[in-house]
């Protein structure tokens, strides 16, 4: 992203040297951490509109270039925001505060550690994670480096660097591509952000409100036994807690015993993050776009050693600077969910 | 930047002055801070205390202006916070952000919405949600102090922390 490698014309390196796109039409979409995923629904609108029939959508980021918490900071208030704000981690940090006050520290500090040895143990299957740590254990991530209290080393994502990319296509274009294509369901959009602090926003309120939008829409009654697996935006640990519950797969403070109950492991009825999530790779650019590609890869059942059985339902998200929240569901029936 | 064996690199400082509109509300809010005012803006239609003041209430789209602003008191509730104790480069400065640092937010007595801001404490131990604080003026300091400042200017650094109350101080 131009903001965070301080470049320009990105899409010129990225559409035409790297993809071969020399000659066709080409769109820049950069909205922060969201990214991916507003490149992600603006493919599906592209192909849906009729526009076009086939397209390219790429998502890329290198971190080893340039400072994302110094990118993120230029992009707040320079009077009142930037001189205490420290990138996202610092209020990534406050929020996990204001949720074990909440909720219990013990209590939540030791699920963030579980949220982490899951979604690590699962990259362990995911030969593209960055982070490999398949003997990765809560002892060991909670007693790493304290960040910003409460998020420990191990409770903060990896800066990647990385890409991916997507192809969308037509009801004719797809048959000619894949017998086994994933089929757009629906999408969502929700910003609830008018400046920094005017709402806590612990609890992401954005989640709460896309994903009612789009559980609705598609008649979905209880998003953990109609969806078959989740691939969410989780930069911290605390984060997958949180926001969690406010997609409506449990109850306000209640991730824990889903974690306990084993819900969201790779084996429950709902596994989160089969990729290991962004805790195991963050390239930004790329990582909302990442997580609807893992939901179309469980959907066409090309998971490999994450794949999930007998997926149907899949749901994507992504999440951006101003706590705002997009979604998407893919099926594996072109029909309409209802 | 750490230069990786076989590297090359090329370095350059460089200034990049450039000017930001405040708002009249911000305009106002900074006079009046030199007189150790702190000014929240209310919203005509709902009442809505906005801290730090702004032009329209996010609510109701209605305008506020400098007549709907009013006075808030110093001190308020802690309702969030973190240590931040990792390094990077400051934006506003070009140079590195001193760490490790209190980060809070806290809603001021008589606001609505929240105020982010330093804090000096930085054991995080010592920070418990709910309990008072108190905005710091930088000439209240003591002369040694590194926020210390003989008078005050009118800008975000004539509070430089908010600091947290004891008990007995409630």
């Amino acid at each position: 992203m131009d903001h965070f490698e301080g470049i320009n014309f990105s899409e010129l390196w990225t559409g035409i040297d790297a993809c071969g796109f020399y000659l066709k039409p080409i769109v820049k979409i950069a909205t922060g951490g969201t990214t991916g995923s507003s490149l992600g629904i603006c493919g599906y609108y592209n192909i849906a509109s009729g526009i076009y029939d086939k397209v390219m959508v790429v998502g890329w980021e290198k971190l080893n270039e340039g400072g994302a918490t110094t990118g993120i900071i230029t992009a707040f208030d320079p009077v009142w925001e930037r001189p205490s704000l420290a990138g996202a981690l610092g209020p990534l940090a406050l929020m996990a505060n204001i949720y074990a006050s909440k909720y219990g520290v013990e209590r939540s500090m030791k699920a963030a550690a579980d949220v982490v040895v899951k979604n690590r143990s699962n990259a362990a299957n995911n030969e593209f994670a960055h982070l490999q740590m398949p003997n990765i254990t809560t002892d060991f991530v909670m007693s790493s480096q304290m960040i910003s209290y409460p998020l420990r080393l191990h409770d903060c994502c990896p800066q990647s660097e990385g890409a991916c990319a997507v192809i969308y296509a037509n009801e004719n274009e797809a048959k000619k591509i894949t017998d086994n294509p994933a089929w757009f369901k629906g999408v969502s959009t929700a910003h609830y952000y008018t400046f920094g602090t005017d709402e806590k926003m612990y609890n992401l309120p954005t989640a709460t409100i896309a994903s009612k939008k789009i559980y609705k829409k598609l008649g979905i009654k209880d998003p953990v036994k109609d969806l078959d697996v989740a691939e969410i935006y989780e930069p911290t640990s605390w984060a997958e807690l949180a926001w969690c519950e406010a997609l409506g797969f449990c109850d306000f403070g209640q991730y824990a015993k889903l974690l306990d109950d084993g819900v969201t492991q790779m084996s429950g009825e709902l596994p989160v993050n089969p990729s290991g999530g962004v805790l195991s790779t963050n390239p930004i650019g790329a990582t909302a776009l990442v997580r609807f590609a893992e939901a179309a890869i469980q959907v066409m059942g090309r998971g490999g050693k994450r794949q999930v059985p007998d997926v149907e339902v899949a749901m994507g998200m992504g999440f951006g600077g101003s706590l705002w929240t997009e979604l998407c569901i893919l099926g594996k029936d072109p029909k309409p969910l209802r | 930047m750490v230069r990786q064996k076989g590297e090359f690199q090329i370095r350059w400082r460089t200034d990049l002055p450039y000017k930001w509109a405040i708002g009249k509300l911000a305009v106002k809010y900074f006079e009046e801070l030199k007189k150790r005012k702190i000014m929240g803006s209310k919203c005509p239609k709902c009442g809505k205390m906005y801290m730090p003041p702004r032009g329209v209430c996010a609510d109701c789209f209605v305008e506020m202006t400098v007549n709907d602003m009013a006075e808030l008191s110093r001190r308020g509730i802690l309702e969030g916070f973190t240590v931040v104790n990792y390094p990077f480069v400051d934006p506003n400065t070009g140079a590195m952000r001193p760490f490790p640092y209190g980060y809070i937010i806290c809603k001021l007595d008589g606001a609505d919405t929240y105020l982010m801001h330093f804090c000096d404490e930085t054991d995080h131990n010592k920070f418990k949600i709910g309990q008072r604080v108190e905005v710091v003026f930088c000439d209240e300091l003591p002369k040694d102090h590194e926020s210390y400042r003989p008078e005050l200017k009118g800008d975000i650094y004539d509070i430089p922390f908010i600091k947290l109350l004891k008990d007995q101080e409630k």
